[in-house]
């Protein structure tokens, strides 16, 4: 489990494990599955916020929940920037991480692929892979997108590539 | 969709909507306390934990540290620091002050214990302790980690409440089993009839109590028998006395003691102290005078007063009847001579009386007895006559002994003085002779007075020969001679009556005070007698010679004047006699032979009256009574008698006179006059030297008497000498003394002198007389012979011839 810090691996080992293996194309077992995700997320949400450490929102943008929308953001200099987020579960999950998308930041960075979708360490797929089918959304949340904020987000404030939404309604006027 | 899902959908959502905390970092924290610090918001101490991570006001801790003492009852200081996470200084700070305010619970050797800890405590002990019926706080402190002080502290308030039992030196003990020990106690108290140390009682308690437990281990300390001991005590259980502790006396031992010596003293109206020791009475004297106040504290025996009175009654008795009486023999044996002497003290008839004298301690004596001893004593010494061994000492020391006794004089009466310097070298002399002279001094000055008066002429006449000597060591008058002759007179008396000589007579004298102890051991009767009555016989004696001295002295000048007399008239004529030598200076054998004569027949006589006479003489002055018929007798003495006399004579005298008597012995007149010349100077004699007119009276009456008797004289053979000694007178007017042999030698001499015819005469009468004696010397044999007749025919020759022989004197006497 080394790439990751210590903070995001302790937080990891505290969501809970899913058990169900099942795609969004299985039905009931899918449903059973979705319960499970929503739990997971609950803790995890429980758990940011009892750290003061809430990050992001997000909530299915479809009845059968395979379609995810919501916003992230980071503070950093004590500025908070906001991202809109969104990732389909592909047909192969739980086998497949979703991948997850910032539309905004698509082409401000090197560490993202077309359509906005980030780019993981490399580290990130054989442990899902191994973790599968015990790993779920809010795995991939916390051990993909939290780090790539982290480590992203500084270094396109310092270049200007994005700005404060305050410092850009100035430089509008 | 499931409602479930749903439900979940809706929670989520809800859990996303829900505010999150507000978390600050450690970092923040500490920052915004320690504004708050400076702010003085926060205006009380804040404490922190050992990790460091967490603020603590000092009131949390202490409620921490009280629900935590709570909890366990007793707590570290150590554990709390642990137990709280706080320094052990702040807990130890904060612990005080929570046992300070709280009394239920106190603060011991770094650990705080509560008050209900120690019930809990008591109750356990409580269990043990009805269990095995004994327990020892020692073994409690150790189980509890705590001093046994404290164990004992804490635990005595509790018992009897909530521990059953009996705190007895250092142990806990069930009633029931100090009951039981109690009980033995008290049977072997009860049981002690003598003193008795009571840890030996204790420990055969123990051994017993060890026997009965089987050795189940249950000790008893002796502490808890004293104590339980001296409760019964108190209780009156058993009866006694204790002292010190543990020398216990029952009472009734105190009775039987009491009881044993009341009947003996009751009984025998003394007892011993060793009686009382034998009683175990440590202090008989006190236990004795506290009881019985009439009785009398002895050295070794208390007595009763009634033994007084009846030793009083023996004394008075012994008094009445003039005698004595040793009390011992009185009183019973235990009594010692320090006790008689003492209870003699006490006796009336002894003390008031004055009729008696105590000596030796024990002995009684009546005085008149006393004057009877001392007067029988006086009688012996009137009998002992001084032999004057005294003067057989050589001058020196006779020399020392007076400068000894000027000395003692010098300090007495003053009368001598300065002389002590000059006689360092007799200082021996003197010490040997200090305890004589000081006793003697003592009697000095009565005699003065007596010798002052004997300054007579006599006397100093006497004393000549000492004042000649004596005037080259000191400046001195004849009293201060005279002093020195009574003293060296009263040496001699002392040394005469000496204290052996004394017992001695008195045990003759009185043969019961034989076996009264050792004569020779210092305390005993007679030795005290004999030291009482020495003094007192001395003084009689010096008395008596002093009188005896005195009378002495009228005999003694009359004698002297009787001596010179005699001495002066034989003296003469020895003189007289001694001059007719000188004509026979040429016929040495026949002077000789006149020598020896001469010396034989008159100096003898001399010799013999000069040592009578000075022999008497010396014994007056010695206060001895002589008898007059002594003096007037004046037999010839022999050789050895007279050196006897000689040698009895004191000092030089004695030399001298034994010298002349050695002269006498020999063939010189000369050397016999010599040495009586020096006797009479000893002596204080006067020889009178033969002068002309003296000379001629002498030889005149000598020739008177010689005529006289020649005249008167019948016997042939006698008139010869006379008529032949009368023919010298006559013709050399020289007194010839001249023996039979010398008489042929005398006769020849004459015929130078005498006409032819008258010399024929005499030479015939002397060759007659020879051959007659010649005759009568060879007829001594057989008388029978012939020559009886031949003696008798000479003898009428001679007879024959007598007239013409006196004529021949007489006649030429009458020319």
């Amino acid at each position: 489990m080394e790439g990751w810090d210590t903070t995001t691996k302790s937080t990891l080992t505290q969501i809970p494990l899913l058990t169900t293996k099942a795609g969004p194309r299985d039905g009931a077992l899918w449903t059973q599955r979705l319960k499970e995700e929503y739990k997971a997320l609950i803790a995890y949400t429980g758990m940011n916020k009892s750290n003061d450490n809430d990050w992001f929102r997000i909530s299915a943008a479809n009845p059968e929940g395979t379609r995810w929308t919501g916003k992230c953001w980071y503070v950093h200099n004590l500025l908070k920037y906001e991202f809109d987020l969104q990732f389909d579960i592909p047909v192969t999950y739980p086998a497949t991480a979703p991948e997850i998308e910032l539309p905004e930041l698509d082409g401000k960075t090197h560490k993202m692929y077309r359509g906005g979708k980030i780019c993981l360490t490399v580290h990130f797929k054989p442990l899902w892979a191994k973790n599968c089918p015990r790993f779920g959304i809010a795995h991939a949340l916390c051990l993909g997108l939290a780090p790539w904020l982290a480590a992203e987000v500084p270094i396109l404030v310092d270049s200007g590539m994005i700005k404060h939404k305050d410092d850009a309604a100035t430089s509008a006027q | 969709m499931d409602n479930e899902l749903l439900e979940l959908q809706r929670q989520f959502e809800f859990a996303q909507q829900a505010k999150s905390s507000v978390r600050l970092s450690e970092r923040n924290v500490v920052e915004l306390v320690n504004k708050l610090q400076q702010l003085q918001i926060i205006d009380f101490e804040l404490l922190h934990t050992v990790s460091g991570k967490e603020y603590i006001t000092p009131n949390q801790l202490r409620l921490e540290i009280e629900a935590e003492v709570k909890k366990l009852g007793r707590v570290a200081l150590i554990d709390l620091a642990d137990i709280v996470g706080v320094d052990l200084y702040h807990v130890e700070n904060q612990a005080n002050h929570v046992v300070a305010e709280d009394p239920g619970l106190m603060l011991v050797q770094g650990e705080i214990i509560s008050q209900s800890y120690w019930d809990g405590i008591a109750e356990e002990v409580n269990e043990r302790l009805q269990e095995c019926s004994q327990i020892s706080f020692a073994e409690l402190a150790a189980q509890l980690h705590v001093s046994s002080e404290l164990v004992a502290s804490v635990l005595e308030p509790r018992l009897g409440s909530l521990v059953k039992g009996r705190l007895e030196g250092g142990q806990l003990y069930t009633p029931a089993y100090v009951a039981r020990i109690s009980a033995m106690v008290r049977g072997a108290t009860r049981g002690i009839t003598v003193p008795t140390n009571l840890s030996t009682v204790w420990s055969s308690l123990h051994q017993l109590l060890a026997q009965m437990d089987g050795g189940g281990g249950v000790s008893v300390e002796g502490a808890l028998f004293q104590s339980l001991f001296s409760g019964l005590l108190k209780e009156g259980e058993v009866l006694g006395s204790l002292r010190a502790g543990v020398h216990w006396t029952p009472a009734v031992f105190g009775h039987a003691q009491k009881e044993s010596v009341d009947s003996f003293f009751s009984q025998n109206s003394f007892i011993s102290y060793d009686a009382l020791y034998k009683l175990a009475i440590s202090q008989p004297r006190q236990y004795l005078q506290s009881r019985y106040s009439e009785g009398i504290p002895l050295e070794t025996v208390f007595s009763h007063h009634s033994v007084v009175e009846m030793l009083d009654a023996a004394i008075e008795d012994a008094i009445q009847q003039d005698s004595w009486i040793d009390c011992l023999s009185v009183l019973p044996t235990v009594y010692s001579s320090e006790d008689a002497s003492k209870l003699l003290t006490l006796c009336p008839s002894v003390q008031k009386s004055m009729k008696a004298t105590i000596m030796a301690e024990s002995y009684v004596l009546s005085n008149n007895f006393i004057k009877d001893v001392f007067e029988k004593l006086d009688k012996e010494t009137k009998a002992l006559t001084p032999t004057r061994h005294v003067f057989d000492v050589s001058p020196s020391v006779k020399e020392a002994k007076v400068g000894g006794d000027n000395i003692q004089f010098s300090t007495n009466n003053e009368t001598v003085e300065g002389k002590s310097g000059d006689k360092v070298p007799l200082e021996k002399g003197l010490k040997r002779k200090k305890g004589k002279s000081a006793r003697s001094s003592k009697a000095a000055p009565t005699e003065d007075s007596s010798v002052k008066q004997d300054n007579l002429p006599t006397k100093s006449k006497k004393n000549t020969r000492k004042q000649k000597e004596a005037s080259s060591l000191q400046v001195t008058d004849a009293r201060s001679t005279g002093k020195k002759e009574i003293e060296r007179v009263k040496d001699d008396s002392a040394s005469l009556i000496t204290e052996d000589w004394i017992v001695q007579k008195i045990l003759a004298l009185f043969p019961d005070f034989e076996g009264l102890g050792d004569e020779d051991d210092p305390d005993s009767l007679v030795r005290v007698l004999t030291t009482h009555l020495r003094p007192m016989l001395l003084n009689s004696w010096k008395e008596r010679r002093a009188a005896l001295f005195m009378e002495n002295v009228e005999t003694r000048r009359h004698l002297l004047d009787n001596f010179q007399k005699k001495v002066d008239e034989h003296f003469l004529d020895m003189q007289l006699y001694e001059k007719a030598l000188d004509l026979f200076e040429d016929d040495p054998p026949t002077l000789i032979i006149l020598h020896k004569h001469l010396l034989r027949i008159t100096a003898s006589s001399i010799l013999d009256l000069l040592l009578l006479n000075l022999d008497i003489d010396n014994k007056l002055k010695n206060g001895v009574q002589v008898e007059e018929s002594e003096v007037a007798e004046t037999s010839s003495l022999t050789s050895a008698e007279r050196i006897s006399l000689a040698k009895s004579l004191p000092g030089s005298l004695s030399l001298k006179s034994i010298s002349a008597v050695e002269a006498l012995e020999g063939k010189r007149v000369d050397a016999f006059m010599t040495a009586l010349r020096a006797i009479a100077e000893e002596s204080g004699l006067l020889l009178k030297k033969l002068d002309k007119k003296l000379e001629r009276t002498r030889l005149h009456s000598y020739r008177k008497d010689l005529t006289s008797q020649v005249a008167s004289e019948t016997d042939p053979v006698a008139l010869l000498p006379k008529v032949v000694s009368l023919l010298y007178v006559q013709l050399y007017g020289k007194a010839l003394q001249a023996p039979g042999r010398a008489i042929s030698v005398a006769v020849s001499r004459l015929k130078d002198k005498m006409e032819i015819a008258a010399h024929k005469v005499l030479m015939d009468y002397h060759t007659a007389t020879v051959s007659l004696l010649a005759l009568q010397s060879a007829a001594t044999g057989d008388e029978e012979d012939c020559t009886s007749d031949r003696l008798l025919t000479k003898r009428e020759y001679l007879e024959s011839r007598v007239s013409e022989l006196k004529a021949l004197v007489l006649n030429s006497n009458q020319s």
